[in-house]
């Protein structure tokens, strides 16, 4: 028997609608049974990066192009699989104490990976949005998942009503577009596109209306200054590991869309947004670390840091515009590299707040290197990557996109140096949390609470990546040299 | 009933204007949730006004037009849902009461 090839082409999507399905049936059927629960969603997540990885051995185009599986579908797939993993390890700590459900909280998280897998592989503006909102949804109830928690709720609403807003922007937009281009393919809007680069025509104030809100619905999606405002609350209102999700998955998910639109529907036009973008990074990293370093709440400040960040990765898309399809590559890296440093960083604090009723402030970490000193220098590992110091994932990532920065020249090398001062200026908030662990005095003299082994299983896991991604970058190099030339 | 595809698309993007003044001024989180609403309701006139009026789109217009109208549904179902949640918090549907991180 064989499958019909579309059939084969969305396996991935099916394993993971089916790996949701069975974590929420064994919570049915085993109610109480964390153990189970966490353990059939690992092993579900595991069929279904296996899955992703079989089928991506080929390239498939699917549903008329609407959908395809190219390395870079792969490569976002097991990303994704693998936040989500990182994600499910650390939560039980912080939800158990709070009396909150780890099976819903598992199921939500699956489905909110089905999203952003589609969206990974979508080569379809409609089926892109589709998968967009499928990821941003059951992010919104995530937010609010501790709902008798004011904060939590508060951060919630902020996220959606922001975020609904920007997807009704993002739509309108394409609205214009798939009526003045004839098509949502991406395939077709990028010749439609690419002949009025080629001067056959001028492009017209109603398509050139709808990309511009295009981008504005996926800047809000990023983060992107101006488009920020509904992060930090968002971010520090969410219960810990949720907030640490929702920095990563719905970050990369949103870049996933960025490279299909920008790369692949808009490349014919990318001398006309190039601009766009180097104001936008500059912008970004500069406001993001600037804020980040008034910040005495943690959370809220790597709310700020992850917006620093997104313009770092921005940084690569310019490059790639500018003509070095190293920064294409270097986004990616990035991508992978900001998942699990940033992943570690809130794993420690949720994992500190272990403890209900431990805030997230600056002072929860003081004396941490003596109370729990392995928590501590996990903890500083993590920020060290962040900041971007050898030896570390951080480091090789930022290194990689500034070069390839610079070998573009003309303005994105002046973006590359604003970087740099950024990189330099960011290393004070960062540095200032690992002063606090090992030269302040513990503000409380409570005992240190034992943690779960899932929970150190996710810290080695997350640890072992972010330094063998700065020791050993050969191998992912490669996987992501192939994703970007497969759009680029 | 105008036979133009512009004046169709000149009043979608009014209502577009309408809804999104109306998310930026007003403070009720159901106002809000009520003109975001409006702009997809905005964006369903232009995508039904470019089905009716471009022969080729015709098909495709309709299926957009449902597909969003799903996705609004289930946005408004997730949205209600929390303000829901916030309003047993805080007793409150003012959005600029929401504050408590800011302080």
């Amino acid at each position: 028997m064989t499958l019909p090839p579309d059939l084969v082409a969305v396996l991935p999507l099916v394993a993971a609608v089916l790996a949701a399905i069975a974590v929420l049936l064994v919570d049915l059927a085993l109610p109480g049974r964390r153990t189970a629960v966490v353990l059939t969603a690992l092993v579900a997540l595991g069929v279904v990066a296996f899955a992703a990885v079989a089928v991506g051995g080929e390239e498939r185009v699917a549903f008329g192009g609407a959908y395809t599986v190219d390395a870079l579908t792969t490569f976002l797939h097991v990303l994704f699989v693998a936040i989500i993993a990182l994600t499910i390890t650390f939560a039980p700590d912080y939800l158990v104490p709070r009396a909150l459900p780890v099976g819903e909280f598992a199921v939500v998280l699956i489905f909110a990976m089905t999203g952003a897998m589609l969206l990974a592989a979508s080569t379809d503006l409609l089926l892109l949005f589709l998968g967009l909102e499928l990821m941003v949804l059951p992010g919104y109830m995530l937010a609010a998942f501790h709902k008798s928690d004011g904060y939590s709720t508060e951060g919630a609403i902020k996220y959606f009503l922001l975020g609904s807003f920007s997807s009704a922007i993002f739509l309108f937009g394409l609205a214009f577009v798939w009526g003045l281009t004839g098509s949502t393919r991406v395939a077709d809007v990028a010749g439609a596109l690419g002949a009025f680069a080629a001067g056959q025509g001028t492009l017209s104030a109603g398509l050139a209306m709808g990309l511009a809100f295009m981008t504005t619905g996926v800047a809000f999606k990023i983060a992107a200054v101006p488009f920020h405002y509904w992060t930090p609350d968002a971010y520090q209102g969410s219960p810990t590991p949720i907030t640490g999700y929702l920095s990563v998955g719905p970050k990369v998910g949103a870049f996933a869309l960025i490279l299909r639109l920008f790369v692949e529907a808009m490349g014919g036009l990318r001398a006309d947004w190039l601009p766009v973008v180097i104001v936008l990074a500059a912008v970004t990293m500069t406001l993001g670390n600037l804020v980040a370093l008034t910040q005495n709440n943690v959370k809220r400040m790597l709310a700020y840091s992850s917006i620093a960040h997104t313009g770092y990765m921005l940084l690569g898309l310019a490059a790639w515009a500018a003509g070095r399809m190293e920064g294409l590559e270097g986004l990616l890296y990035y991508g992978a590299a900001y998942s699990f440093m940033n992943l570690g960083a809130f794993a420690v604090v949720a994992a500190l707040q272990k403890r209900t009723g431990v805030t997230s402030n600056l002072g929860t970490f003081a004396g941490l290197g003596r109370r729990e000193p392995l928590l501590g220098v996990l903890m500083t590992l993590f920020l060290l990557s962040l900041t971007g110091i050898p030896p570390t994932a951080g480091f090789f990532a930022k290194a990689y996109v500034i070069l390839a920065a610079v070998q573009a020249g003309g303005a994105v090398a002046i973006l590359a140096v604003i970087a740099v001062l950024n990189a330099a200026a960011a290393a004070f908030y960062y540095l200032r949390v690992v002063v606090y662990m090992f030269m302040r005095d513990s503000e409380t003299d409570a005992p240190a609470v034992a943690h779960g082994r899932l929970l150190w299983g996710g810290l080695a896991a997350a640890t072992a990546l972010t330094i063998l991604l700065g020791l050993i970058p050969g191998p992912l190099l490669e996987v992501v040299g192939r994703a970007a030339r497969a759009i680029g | 009933m105008s036979d133009s595809l512009d004046v169709y698309l000149t009043l979608s993007g009014i209502l577009f204007a309408i809804g999104t003044f109306g998310f930026l001024a007003r403070r009720n989180a159901i106002s809000m949730l009520m003109s975001i609403e409006l702009m997809l309701n905005a964006v369903n006139l232009a995508i039904i006004a470019f089905g009716s009026f471009v022969e080729p789109l015709r098909a495709d217009g309709s299926v957009i037009a449902l597909m969003v109208m799903a996705v609004a549904a289930a946005e408004a179902t997730v949205g209600l849902a929390i303000v829901i949640a916030i309003y047993r918090n805080r007793r409150t549907p003012l959005v600029d009461e929401y504050d408590a991180m800011r302080r």
